[in-house]
């Protein structure tokens, strides 16, 4: 007899339907599954055996053959197990196929009979039709976000069964307790002094600007960069569900009320590997680091001491917003839409440019070279971060909040999106200089800027996008003044990162 | 160059490439009464120089077995370098009377004739203060007439040659520890060609030697030896310049020091130098004063290196940040902070500042011109 179950698998962060078809005839017995699935699936066989067996099923002692359809699309994890025992039973006549209907289901089998929870549960969700859908427990939050099915759910196959062949009620789903108190958010007050360190996060957030900081080990770097998702406000609407999309297939444990409203922060170590940055990786293709930070900052501390592939891989994302991971028979597009901040270190040891340091000359520009080039042509905003002084820590009272500010910078992203442009820093070209005129005032400073080789043809475009953003947040009316170009100029600190010069005449 | 000397030549050509050998060793083979023949001892293995081991003697033999003299000096004349060996009649003087002097001297260039030496000398991490008054300095005494020597090394070596070439006047001296085909730091290797065509390149070793860190105090000795004057802009109190200024004093040369910021690293041990007594270098007449060169008419004016901070104009508004500037470098961070100005302001100011050339930035430090 054939049965055939609804279900999905994922890929990168996109669900797909997969439909479970099984079939069960006199032969020899046994259990095949075809179908193009993984490591992870083909074990399905055992663990779908066990389930049913210990639920207090019968186990078909006939020849089983289950195909996942379609037959091109690589099948990953234990989340169609569900499916396949259902089918068995479907197609062994222990379950009636109307009692099953159209619905789908998603969950991975105990050996025990028990349903656990699979991750990217959401983007599957959003491509399994019909109206019911049947997942584990922890997935149940997930599911419902996607508002589209009833979302049910039991504690183990058993129970699924008889609700099924409706001999009982579908169990409610447990109360969700909070997996973890989530620390409250961190907040532009705590830091003191910074005021240029401060405007740049401000600039950074209202133009969606790349942001890179210099400075001495222990100069705040971090606690700035920490504080730059709060600026940005909360994530709302298709934002928030993308956002969500990408921590499900990674995985990633979703706050309670299943949505993710906080903007990622994701702080990958210099010693990641390329995989784990930009996706790929087993058949599903896991979400990289640059996808987490999807919708919100990607905060790489010591950039220069990132392997020079992985600075290579981020130049796509930071001019496409998104990420094309491709292996030799499939590939996918991952959401890739952050906000950079980078940091490092003026030199190796740290004490640059005192004549404490002690690097050599070969070993700076070793460090500073690996920085140059496309990622750096892509920090518009580039500053120098000192630590705070003593009085600045303890005589300094507390800075303006990150509410305060946060309020600002959506009223300068507001008009940003009027000008159809999701921030300033997307603004190219001829629109670009439609947009954003210069004063004349201003025009003598660029002009001088150019002339001296401070500005770059390329600086200047990118220069000009920051000066318009400093406009808005001032509430200007779209020409360049001189104290924003000049703002935009010295917040673009000129890091000779090609050949840098310490001591040479 | 006659035929013994020719001789002398190749020996030291060849002998001065072995492993562990420098001038002292190489002044032992000079002295020999048949350097060729000495060279075909060690090349056997036998023992020759003193104070060498046995280990030494053999490592050297297998050294020697890839080396042919005659070969050598071949090589040295294709390449257009001047070989000159001690005793010879061209030979310099001043390095000649030395205790020390070098066996062997390789140029590339003309020697200048009866000029007097100034030795420019500091640090490799030189401030831009450093590095604006090596160059000043540079400049103002080949304008004068007075033989710039240096290490041609970065920071205020570079720096002081750079002044000198750009004035054009008395021809710079270059004293290199390696071989003069070998240009270190590798960014200078066009301040090197400058220097060997406006004036002379000097290296006691063979082509291809390459700059080991112990050869680096010989060149100091060269360095202290060939000046009459040594000034040191900056330096570390354990910096490289600091032992040529020990070089110099021991040869009864007169050491000048550059005052600098107490409270500026790299002046730490010029200051130092004038705790203990040494002599100011303030500018050029300084030390035109110190080589005893009366006159001074055809010299740069006194205080020519201060007249250069006077800035024709300063921006309105601009006399705080500028003031604030002061000797030290500033970040954006600390003048927004010393200033009390917003960073949009005092972005105003700094860049018409920069404009005008009375402010520098780099790498995110603003500095004041001088």
């Amino acid at each position: 007899m054939l049965a055939t179950i609804e279900s999905a698998t994922v890929h990168g962060v996109h669900g797909s339907v997969v439909t479970v078809e099984v079939h069960v005839a006199t032969g020899l017995p046994g259990f095949t599954i075809v179908g193009q699935p993984d490591a992870a699936c083909r074990e399905s066989r055992d663990r779908v055996r066990a389930a049913v067996m210990s639920s207090g099923l019968r186990w078909p002692q006939q020849r089983i053959t289950v195909n996942l359809a379609p037959s091109g699309l690589r099948k990953s994890g234990g989340g169609l197990d569900l499916a396949m025992a259902i089918g068995v039973l479907v197609a062994s006549g222990q379950l009636h196929p109307d009692a099953v209907g159209d619905r789908g289901f998603i969950a991975e089998l105990g050996l025990d009979g028990s349903l656990r929870a699979v991750p990217g549960v959401l983007p599957m969700a959003a491509v399994v039709g019909g109206r019911e859908l049947v997942v584990a427990a922890g997935n149940v939050l997930e599911a419902e976000v996607v508002d589209r099915h009833q979302v049910r759910s039991a504690p183990g196959l058993r129970a699924v069964v008889d609700a099924l062949a409706g001999e009982a009620p579908w169990p409610r789903p447990p109360e969700v307790i909070p997996t973890e108190a989530r620390a409250p958010a961190l907040d532009l007050a705590d830091v003191r002094g910074q005021r240029v360190a401060r405007r740049a996060l401000e600039i950074a957030a209202a133009g969606g600007h790349h942001l890179l900081m210099v400075g001495p080990p222990g100069g705040g770097k971090t606690m700035l960069a920490e504080r730059l998702p709060s600026l940005l406000g909360c994530l709302a609407g298709e934002a928030a569900l993308r956002a969500t999309s990408v921590h499900s297939a990674a995985g990633l444990s979703l706050p309670p009320g299943g949505l993710l409203r906080r903007r990622p922060f994701r702080a990958p170590h210099h010693t990641s590997s390329l995989v784990s940055m930009i996706g790929g990786g087993t058949a599903s293709m896991r979400p990289g680091e640059v996808s987490l930070a999807s919708e919100g900052v990607l905060f790489l501390d010591e950039l220069g001491e990132f392997p020079p592939a992985v600075l290579d891989a981020l130049r796509q994302p930071l001019e496409q917003g998104v990420i094309r991971v491709a292996r030799a028979n499939h590939s996918v597009e991952l959401p890739a839409n952050f906000l950079l901040v980078a940091a490092m270190n003026p030199c190796p040891c740290g004490a640059a440019p005192s004549p404490m340091c002690r690097c050599t000359e070969a070993n700076l520009a070793r460090y500073r070279r690996r920085v140059s080039g496309p990622i750096l042509d892509r920090l518009d905003l580039r500053i120098l971060v000192e630590p705070p002084t003593r009085a600045e820590l303890l005589d300094l009272p507390p800075g303006e909040c990150s509410a305060a500010v946060a309020s600002r910078v959506a009223r300068a992203r507001e008009r940003a999106s009027s000008r159809g442009v999701p921030s300033n820093s997307h603004l190219r070209g001829q629109e670009l200089e439609r947009l954003a005129p210069f004063a004349s005032s201003a025009r003598r400073i660029v002009e001088r800027a150019l002339d001296t080789g401070r500005l770059s043809g390329r600086g200047l475009a990118r220069m000009r996008t920051v000066a318009l953003t400093i406009d808005d947040l001032a509430d200007g009316n779209g020409t360049l003044s001189e104290s924003a170009v000049a703002e935009a100029l010295s917040l673009r600190a000129d890091f000779d990162m090609q050949h840098h010069t310490r001591g040479v005449a | 160059m006659t035929t013994s000397s020719e001789a002398r030549a190749a020996a030291l050509l060849a002998f001065m490439q072995l492993s562990d050998v420098g001038p002292a060793r190489g002044r032992q083979l000079a002295a020999k009464r048949d350097p060729l023949g000495a060279w075909d001892a060690i090349r056997c293995g036998k023992p020759t120089i003193d104070g060498a081991s046995r280990d030494l003697e053999r490592l050297w033999m297998s050294e020697a077995a890839r080396l042919d003299p005659l070969a050598e000096l071949q090589r040295h004349r294709a390449a257009g370098v001047t070989i000159t060996v001690l005793g010879d009649a061209d030979y310099p003087e001043v390095l000649a009377a030395d205790r020390q002097p070098p066996p062997l001297l390789l140029s590339k260039g003309a020697w200048p004739v009866a000029v007097p030496c100034c030795a420019i000398v500091g640090t490799r991490r030189c401030s831009r203060y450093g590095r604006d008054v090596a160059s000043s300095l540079g400049r103002d005494l080949a304008a004068a007439g007075v033989s710039v020597v240096s290490g041609l090394a970065l920071g205020i070596d570079g720096a002081a040659h750079l002044g000198a070439l750009a004035a054009g006047g008395a021809p710079p001296i270059g004293v290199v520890a390696c071989g003069l085909d070998v240009p270190y730091p590798r960014r200078h290797a066009t301040l090197w060609e400058q220097v060997a065509s406006a004036g002379v390149l000097v290296s006691e070793w063979p082509l291809g030697t390459a700059p080991m860190r112990w050869r680096f105090p010989a060149r100091n000795r060269l360095i202290a030896t060939l000046a009459t004057v040594v000034v040191v802009v900056e330096s570390d109190v354990g910096g490289g310049s600091m032992h040529t200024v020990r070089q110099a004093d021991d040869r009864g040369r007169t050491v000048l020091a550059v005052p600098g910021p107490v409270t500026s690293p790299a002046s730490h041990g010029t200051n130092l130098l004038l705790a203990e007594g040494c002599g100011p270098c303030r500018d050029a007449d300084d030390v035109v004063v110190a080589l005893g060169l009366a006159g001074g008419a055809s010299l740069p004016s006194r205080g020519r290196l201060r007249a250069d901070a006077a800035h024709p104009e300063v921006p309105r508004g601009a006399h705080d940040v500028l003031d604030r500037l002061g000797a030290t470098r500033w970040s954006l961070e600390g003048l927004a902070e010393a200033t009390g100005r917003s960073v949009g302001d005092l972005s105003v100011v700094l860049v018409e500042l920069e404009g005008t050339g009375a402010v520098v930035c780099s790498d995110g430090w603003y500095e004041a011109a001088r």
